[in-house]
C-alpha cells in the first residue's frame, strides 16, 4: 500500500492502533539502544571519536566539489565509470540503459537508501529486468510489496508469522515459524540469483576521495556477493556521503558500527576501488559509481546543510520516542525518525503533509545525544516548523490557536481569565485525574492519549500567595 | 563524461558559498587523526585477545605454536566438518609449507577460481564453484580488539574464497596481529606506499559469521556468508 498517499496523522493513527507493531518496535528500538549503551561504554573516549567524526565529516563538505573530483578521477584511473546524476531520472535512465546495452536479465541489488529514493526498482522493473532485494529484510518486504521501515532493520515491523506465510506463499517453504529454517530458505533461494546476476547494484556508505574507492558496510555478505558474483557492478552514491582519506574509516567506521548495532564493526565492510584488476581471478568486469544530487546540493546551500554530515546508522530513529511509538512508515518518506523529520521534507518535497514531520518530535533532545556526528537535530527541526508556518503551511486551527494565544500573552487580564476558565472547565471533563475526551478538534490530541486537568490553581495563584507568606514572615 | 558534472558542481559550489565558513568552523573543531585503537589496552597479548574477541562473536580461535601445528589444525577442521571440496587463495600466498601434501593426505579437493569474460562462463564457473563446503585463506592483518580479518584481494587471492562456502578458514601469523582499526589501516598503507588500490580492486574486513537479526530481532548465522569462521594463528 502507498503510505504516502494517506494524510500524515492517520498514519499515525494506524501505526498507533497495530498492536504487533507496537510489540515489535519496542522489542528492536529497546535491543539497539542497549546495545548501543553497551558498546559505547567499552571505548575509552566515544566522545573524542563523535567530536573527530564530527570534523572529519565538515571537512570533507566544506570541500565537497574538490572532494567529488578527486573521487571519480581516481576512479576513472583505476578502469571504473563515474556518473554524474543531477536528480532520480537521470540516474534511473543511466542505470536502465547501461542494463539494456550489456544484455542484463537479472539484477540482485544490497540495501540502498539512496537507490529507494528514486524509486529505482520501480524503473528496473517497468523495463522489465528481474530485480532481486538480496539482504534478508529488504527481501522480505519486496515479496510483500512494501517499503523498509528502519534504516538498519528495515522490516521490524513484520511477525515471524507473517514471514513465514510470504515464504510459504512465494518460496514453497513448508510451514514452519523456526527463525533459523526461515533464513536456510531465503540464503538458498537467493544464491541462485547471485550465481545467474548479470548486474549488482549497492548502495555506499562512504566514498573515500583520495583512494579512489567506495565503502559498503553490512552484516549478511548479501553486498560481498553483489558487488563480486555479477560481472557489472553498479554502486549508487549520495553525492554528501564522503571523506577525504583511508584513514579517516579509522574514525568513522568506529562511529557507523557502534552507533547503529553496537558492534564494534560490522560483519563485512567492503572498500572497493574500481573494476578487478588484470591479473585478479573475481571481481566485477565493469564498475559503474552513480554520483546522486537529487537535492542535496540545494540543501548545502540551505539553513539545513548540517543535516547533510549524517551517516545514515540510524541511532537517532531508535533514541527517539515519538519514532519508538509510530515507526518508520507513518513519516511517508525513505527516511524516517528524526534525521528522516529533516531529510524528508528536503529530499522528497512532493510528498503529501511532509511540511508536517517537524512536528513529530516532542524536542527532547534524544536525538541529537545518540548522533555519532552531534547533528542539531531539534534545533532543526523546530526551524522547520517556523518555515511552515512561514509559508502558510500550518492548519487553520492551529493558526487561530497560536493568534488566540500571542493575543493573550499580550494581556494579563485576559490571560487569567483564560487560565480559569480551561482549569475549570478541563476539570470538569477529567475522570480520575485523567481526560480521555476532548471535543473536536482537540479530540486530536485525546485520539492517543490522555490530557491531563489544569491545576485548580494557577502558578501566578500560587506566587502571590507565597509572596505574601514571605512578607508575613519577615515582620 | 556527462554534461550534468559541471551543472552539480556548479550547485555545489553555489551552496558552499552560504555554508563554507560554517562547515570550516567545524572541521578544525576537533583533530582528525583516527585513534590506533579505541578500547583501553591492558597489557594483554594480541593474540588472546583477538581469541577472546572472536570466540564472543560464536567464532573459533585457534592458536598454535608453528605451522606443522596450524596445519594439523586445519586438518582437524576440514575432516570434522566433511569437507570434500574447498575454494582457496592460490597456496604459495597462504604461506604454509606442506598444505598442498596434506590437503592431498585427507582427500580435499581445491578449486582455483577463474572468473572468465563472457556472461554464460562466468556464470557457469560460478556454478562450478559453488558446491565447495569451505573457504581457506591467509589474512593481510588481524585486528584484535574487533577480532576482525583484514584482507587484500590481488593474483591468487580471490575475494569468493572467504565468501562463498558455510566454513571459512583464515591462517595468519601471529606477527600479523595489530591492536587497533586504526593501526591496520596505517600498516596497510605503509606496506602498500604510496598507492594501496594499484594492484588490488578490494580491502574487506570481515567481524565474525555472517549474520542477520531482521526477522523478529532474532540473530541467525550463515544468512549469505560463511556461519562456521575459524582463525588459526601460529608463531
Amino acid at each position: 500500500m502507498a503510505t504516502h498517499s494517506i494524510a500524515f496523522h492517520e498514519r499515525v493513527d494506524r501505526a498507533l492502533d497495530d498492536g504487533s507493531l507496537q510489540t515489535a518496535l519496542s522489542r528492536a528500538t529497546d535491543r539497539f539502544v542497549t546495545n548501543r549503551a553497551n558498546a559505547l561504554a567499552l571505548v575509552d573516549d566515544f566522545d573524542d571519536l563523535r567530536a573527530r567524526g564530527r570534523a572529519i565529516r565538515a571537512s570533507a563538505l566544506a570541500q565537497l566539489d574538490d572532494v567529488l573530483v578527486r573521487l571519480s578521477e581516481r576512479i576513472e584511473a583505476r578502469g571504473g565509470q563515474v556518473f554524474w546524476a543531477s536528480d532520480g531520472d537521470a540516474a534511473r535512465q543511466y542505470i536502465v540503459e547501461l542494463a539494456r546495452a550489456r544484455n542484463v536479465r537479472t539484477i540482485v541489488k544490497s540495501k540502498s537508501m539512496a537507490s529507494e529514493e528514486i524509486h529505482l526498482n520501480d524503473a528496473l522493473e517497468a523495463a522489465a529486468f528481474t530485480v532481486v532485494e538480496t539482504d534478508l529484510g529488504e527481501y522480505i518486504i519486496q515479496l510483500a510489496g512494501e517499503t523498509p521501515s528502519h534504516i538498519i532493520a528495515p522490516c521490524i515491523h513484520k511477525t515471524r508469522e507473517e514471514i513465514s506465510e510470504l515464504f510459504q506463499q512465494h518460496l514453497g517453504m513448508p510451514a514452519t515459524d523456526d527463525i533459523p529454517t526461515m533464513t536456510r530458505t531465503a540464503r538458498t533461494v537467493l544464491r541462485q540469483q547471485f550465481l545467474r546476476a548479470d548486474m549488482g547494484i549497492s548502495g555506499v556508505n562512504f566514498g573515500v576521495a583520495d583512494a579512489g574507492a567506495v565503502v559498503v558496510v553490512e552484516n549478511e555478505g548479501n553486498a560481498r556477493l553483489t558487488t563480486t558474483a555479477p560481472r557489472i557492478h553498479v554502486a549508487v552514491m549520495g553525492i554528501e556521503r564522503v571523506c577525504e582519506r583511508l584513514e579517516d574509516l579509522g574514525v568513522l567506521l568506529q562511529l557507523l558500527a557502534r552507533s547503529a548495532t553496537g558492534q564494534k564493526l560490522s560483519v563485512y565492510t567492503s572498500i572497493l576501488s574500481g573494476p578487478r584488476r588484470a591479473d585478479e581471478p573475481d571481481g566485477p568486469d565493469e564498475f559503474h559509481l552513480i554520483l546522486l544530487d537529487n537535492g542535496r546540493s540545494q540543501i548545502m546551500g540551505g539553513d539545513y546543510a548540517e543535516a547533510l554530515l549524517c551517516i545514515r546508522c540510524g541511532a537517532c530513529l531508535n533514541a527517539c520516542p515519538v519514532y519508538q511509538s509510530i515507526g518508520g512508515h507513518a513519516y511517508g518518506g525513505v527516511y524516517s525518525g528524526p534525521i528522516g523529520a529533516i531529510l524528508t521534507p528536503l529530499l522528497q518535497p512532493e510528498l503529501r503533509d511532509v511540511h508536517k514531520l517537524p512536528q513529530a518530535s516532542s524536542l527532547c533532545g534524544a536525538c541529537q545525544s545518540a548522533c555519532p556526528v552531534k547533528i542539531a537535530i531539534p534545533d532543526m527541526l523546530l526551524r522547520l516548523r517556523a518555515d511552515a508556518v512561514a509559508a502558510g503551511k500550518a492548519d487553520a486551527i492551529e493558526r487561530i490557536a497560536m493568534a488566540g494565544w500571542s493575543q493573550a500573552m499580550a494581556n494579563p487580564a485576559l490571560y487569567r481569565a483564560g487560565g480559569k476558565l480551561a482549569s475549570l472547565g478541563t476539570r470538569l471533563l477529567a475522570r480520575e485525574g485523567r481526560i480521555g475526551w476532548l471535543p473536536p478538534p482537540l479530540d486530536q490530541w485525546t485520539r492517543q492519549r490522555d490530557f491531563p486537568p489544569f491545576a485548580p490553581r494557577s502558578f501566578t495563584e500560587l506566587w502571590a500567595e507565597r509572596q505574601r507568606r514571605s512578607a508575613g514572615d519577615g515582620q | 563524461m556527462n554534461d550534468a558534472r559541471e551543472a552539480m558542481l556548479g550547485r555545489i559550489r553555489q551552496g558552499l558559498a552560504n555554508n563554507r565558513a560554517f562547515l570550516e568552523r567545524e572541521a578544525l573543531a576537533a583533530p582528525h587523526t583516527p585513534p590506533p585503537f579505541v578500547h583501553p589496552a591492558g597489557d594483554d597479548d594480541l593474540a588472546e585477545r583477538f581469541a577472546a574477541e572472536l570466540r564472543k562473536l560464536a567464532a573459533h580461535a585457534h592458536l598454535c605454536a608453528d605451522h606443522d601445528a596450524a596445519r594439523a589444525v586445519l586438518c582437524d577442521i576440514l575432516v570434522a566438518a566433511e569437507v570434500r571440496r574447498t575454494l582457496s587463495w592460490a597456496l604459495p600466498a597462504i604461506e604454509l609449507p606442506g598444505l598442498a601434501d596434506d590437503l592431498m593426505r585427507i582427500g580435499v579437493e581445491r578449486h582455483d577460481v577463474s572468473i572468465a569474460p563472457t556472461a554464460a562462463e562466468r556464470t557457469a564457473h560460478l556454478h562450478e564453484l559453488e558446491p565447495a563446503t569451505a573457504c581457506i585463506s591467509g589474512v593481510d592483518a588481524l585486528i584484535a580488539e574487533s577480532a576482525t580479518i583484514v584482507l587484500l584481494s590481488g593474483r591468487g587471492r580471490p575475494r569468493l574464497a572467504s565468501l562463498l562456502a558455510p566454513c571459512y578458514i583464515a591462517i595468519a601469523r601471529r606477527d600479523q596481529i595489530v591492536r587497533g582499526l586504526g593501526q591496520a589501516i596505517a600498516r596497510l598503507q605503509q606496506h602498500a606506499a604510496p598507492d594501496l588500490f594499484a594492484d588490488h580492486s578490494s580491502l574487506t574486513f570481515i567481524t565474525g559469521p555472517s549474520r542477520t537479526a531482521d526477522i523478529e530481532m532474532t540473530l541467525a548465522l550463515g544468512v549469505h556468508g560463511p556461519r562456521d569462521v575459524h582463525v588459526i594463528i601460529y608463531g
